[in-house]
């Protein structure tokens, strides 16, 4: 076992590694150049665009440019967003808090729906609440989250009054985003444990328990719901790099604070340290978490263990 | 099943419960008084999240609208109007001031009642602390110390009278001196905060900064002591408002619902169809604010054939519609553009409407002069076997994709092919420097039409049009030399009309700031660089 999770950890310092570099690189194959970019509006010389670029280092060949990246982010220095002139660190500390209970509340709503949902569905599969259901889960795979959100808080907030319409000051500010966020990242759930279960429902210990006159419900949550977890199990895993993309678009649609619109802007702004800093910090959190999915499934699941 | 029906409701009643001590509280109390009340807190949504707020480092148009309460200036400008050679600059922190007869020194009579929010008296000391902040390198100013142009040093002549020196004549100084980036800060705040001092910015304004949280809000409550204001204020003394918040609404279709929903009773940047629904739902009230600066305008690339031939240029012009443009996407809104400036600038001129008229018969007979003719049949116009097709640069914003959409089918129908790419903001600018490109939109906003002279003048890096015209270039240098308010505006009149003579541009349209407010805000009023409201004078109902 820790033996597996050292190895784990290994290989996921060298994926760190290639996503850092590889954005690096696309960062720089873009076109644009942010001394530029800052300077436009003020009409600034040529000159004047120069010293800012030597300013900001970037006037450097690029393996140096790259070199220095590598040795300062090695001593935990993620450098300083080239517009603000504000540590990249600072900002992600201070952004995180708010895209982290989002994406938190988000993942729990992903559960309790995708789970709930998908054994409804399983139990009275053929019903019209199975349908329903699965066209519901369909439609939340298919609708930006952009658009659904404006039609929440057009009934939420202007229609029926019941919460506020945009920012992130109390838990009434949370619950539109969350159960937003949480509904669409439940719906592949919902499908997937459906099936899973309907798929397990017809093996032949589901039929001895059937025989030994053991109530449906029971047989679902206590014996075959457990066996259909482990695949729902990893698309959780997966379902956190959604829910911390679809933060980006929650948090602009609900005007909340956050990490979402701070990549956003850096990317569409070319501010080199803030993009480099937060895509590493999103890429860890994303491995970090299907590390955990993949421990607690080699827990739940026996067989894993010998592997 | 019933479990989770009752879960529902809980759910129902928890959310109602919530309500009734929540979203509306907030204004509890001042719902029903209908008169106009001293005091409240005013919320106020801005349409970008500004990656600083330093006005002295940083650039952008929204850290102004907060903190041009926040901070004073040395002078303030009046808004432009039809008798422009009346005066332009009224007094702020300075009583008075002077130019040299060379006009390389501007000096500064300075006000004696004035002191900081941290109650540091406010003097000479602390203007030259200001300016030699601004053009220190280590502070990496984006604007401000381009707003000083030509700055040499400043000068401390006594406690209340300060000079600034320059090396080369500089009329729009005055204008940058006009403006927040060029506030007066506390100098003993200045040196305390350091690279911080944005989170804790002192000024002299009316309004001092409480809290700034990036991303969230910005908070700034009256300074009850204030009784310096700028003949540009409505009312002497403190500020009508207790407290005015700001949040941020960087999603355009949001802004209208967050102003319907109580969560902000001003808006900046309203769709223009979102303005158009507003006013007729009443409740709330559009003030069009007309940005000064330049028109909203594709810039001809006269270098890039076939755009070379002035006569080509001009059939773009004459063949593009602006009227149906600004009805259509802009619901009226904004005023179609007649040249570089908008109506809102100091020294805009009215060119005969001949010069920039809707004329597709014309625009073809000048494409035909011009050696183009449609030889294949295939509806585009050719010359030597290449088909009159023309590559515009777009961006996302000022709805200029749908702009080009229709621009598309105006040309399509004089035999002219557009074929657009929209990028971002940075990969225009290298489209625009590497001149890979036959349009590209440019619109920057100012008071001052020196403007012109970095958009337009052969030297400067942003002249978008490659052009080198010997009589434009010696215009734009004398008018940002001379002084004297008439003389500059005769210049500049002349450049507007060479600028059009040459077709430099295709002008469509005058930006406009749709703010979106609500009837219980009075007494909103903008000040002439547009952008920025006068909170001092709003009051609530």
């Amino acid at each position: 076992m820790l033996v597996l999770v050292a190895r784990r950890l290994v290989w996921a310092v060298f994926a760190l590694w290639g996503i850092t570099t590889l954005v690096f690189i696309l960062l720089r194959v873009l076109p644009g150049d942010p001394a530029r970019t800052i300077l436009a509006a003020s009409g600034a010389s040529e000159t004047a665009i120069a010293q800012a670029r030597a300013q900001m280092g970037l006037d450097e060949a690029l393996p140096i440019q790259y070199g220095r990246y590598l040795w300062n982010l090695a001593h935990g220095d993620l450098g300083r967003s080239l517009f603000s002139n504000r540590p990249v660190l600072v900002t992600i500390a201070e952004q995180l808090p708010p895209t982290f209970e989002l994406a938190a509340a988000a993942l729990v709503v992903t559960i309790v729906l995708g789970l709930g949902l998908g054994v409804l569905a399983a139990r009275y599969a053929g019903s019209w609440l199975d349908r329903v259901t699965v066209g519901i889960a369909v439609l939340g795979v298919s609708t930006p989250l952009f658009w659904s959100g404006l039609l929440l808080i057009w009934l939420f907030s202007l229609v029926l009054r019941w919460l506020p319409a945009s920012g992130a000051d109390s838990w009434r500010h949370l619950v539109m985003p969350a159960i937003l966020l949480g509904a669409v990242g439940a719906a592949p759930l919902v499908r997937v444990v459906r099936s899973n279960l309907l798929t397990i429902l017809q093996t032949d210990y589901i039929t001895v328990a059937r025989g030994k006159g053991l109530p449906e419900t029971l047989i679902l949550l206590r014996h075959a719901l457990r066996n259909a977890l482990l695949p729902g199990l990893n698309l959780i895993g997966l379902q956190a790099g959604f829910l911390l993309g679809g933060a980006v678009i929650t948090e602009t649609v609900f005007a909340r604070p956050g990490l979402g619109r701070v990549v956003v802007d850096a990317i569409l702004w070319k501010d080199l340290p803030v993009v480099q800093g937060t895509v590493l910090l999103i890429a860890g959190i994303y491995i970090i978490v299907n590390l955990g999915v993949d421990l607690i499934s080699i827990v739940l699941d026996p067989r894993q263990r010998e592997t | 099943m019933r479990i989770a029906w009752q879960l529902i409701v809980a759910i129902f009643l928890a959310l109602n419960a919530g309500l009734i001590g929540g979203v509306d509280s907030r204004y509890a109390g001042d719902v029903c008084a209908s008169a106009l009340q001293q005091g409240g807190t005013l919320f106020y949504g801005l349409t970008l999240s500004p990656s600083g707020i330093d006005p002295h480092v940083n650039a952008s148009s929204e850290l102004g609208i907060p903190l041009r309460s926040v901070y004073d200036t040395l002078v303030y400008r009046v808004a432009s109007s039809p008798e422009e050679t009346a005066q332009q600059f009224v007094p702020g922190l300075a009583e008075a001031w002077e130019i040299s007869q060379d006009g390389l020194t501007y000096t500064f009579h300075l006000r004696r009642d004035v002191k900081f929010h941290d109650g540091t008296p406010f003097n000479a000391a602390a203007v030259r602390a200001n300016l030699e902040r601004i053009v220190d390198p280590a502070t990496r100013s984006q604007k401000a110390v381009f707003l000083l142009g030509p700055f040499h040093s400043v000068e401390v002549v006594d406690e209340y009278t300060v000079a600034i020196h320059l090396s080369a004549p500089y009329a729009p100084l005055l204008d940058g001196l006009s403006q927040v980036y060029l506030g007066m800060a506390s100098p003993q705040a200045l040196a305390r905060w350091g690279a911080d001092y944005q989170f804790h910015q002192v000024g002299t304004g009316p309004f001092r900064l409480e809290e700034y949280v990036p991303n969230d809000h910005l908070t700034i409550v009256r300074n009850d002591e204030y009784a310096w204001g700028p003949p540009i204020h409505a009312h002497q003394g403190p500020a009508h408002l207790e407290r005015v918040v700001f949040r941020f609404f960087t999603d355009p279709a949001g802004r209208a619902i967050a102003l319907q929903a109580g969560d902000v009773q001003v808006m900046g940047e309203i769709p223009p169809l979102d303005a158009v629904r507003l006013q007729q739902d009443g409740g709330f009230t559009i003030v069009p604010v007309p940005i000064p600066g330049q028109s909203l305008g594709l810039i001809l690339n006269t270098q890039r054939p076939p755009l070379d031939d002035v006569r080509v240029r001009r059939a773009l012009l004459f063949a593009t519609n602006r009227e149906e443009i600004v009805q259509t996407i802009f619901g009226g809104f904004s005023p179609a553009a007649t040249g570089p400036l908008t109506a809102a600038t100091f020294g805009h001129i009215d060119l005969p409407a001949e010069v920039v008229r809707f004329d597709p018969d014309e625009a073809a007979r000048l494409l035909e002069e011009a050696g183009y003719v449609d030889s294949d049949g295939d509806g585009v116009r050719d010359r030597d076997g290449q088909p009159l097709l023309l590559d515009a640069v777009l961006m996302t914003w000022g709805s200029l994709p749908e702009v080009a959409q229709l621009i598309q089918s105006q040309w399509r129908s004089i035999g002219v092919q557009l074929r657009t790419r929209t990028l971002t903001y940075p990969a225009a600018l290298e489209a625009a420097r590497t001149g890979d490109y036959h349009l590209i939109p440019q619109n920057y906003a100012g008071g001052d039409p020196d403007l012109l002279y970095t958009y337009y003048h052969s030297s400067s890096t942003f002249n978008w049009t490659r052009a080198a015209d010997a009589v434009l270039d010696d215009l734009l240098v004398r008018a940002r030399q001379v002084s004297d308010a008439a003389a500059r505006m005769e210049l500049y009149a002349q450049a507007q009309k060479r600028i059009m003579e040459l077709v430099l541009l295709i002008p469509i349209r005058d930006p406009v700031n749709l703010n979106g407010v609500s009837t219980r805000v009075q007494g909103l009023r903008f000040d002439a660089h547009g952008w920025f409201p006068i909170l001092h004078d709003v009051r609530l109902q």
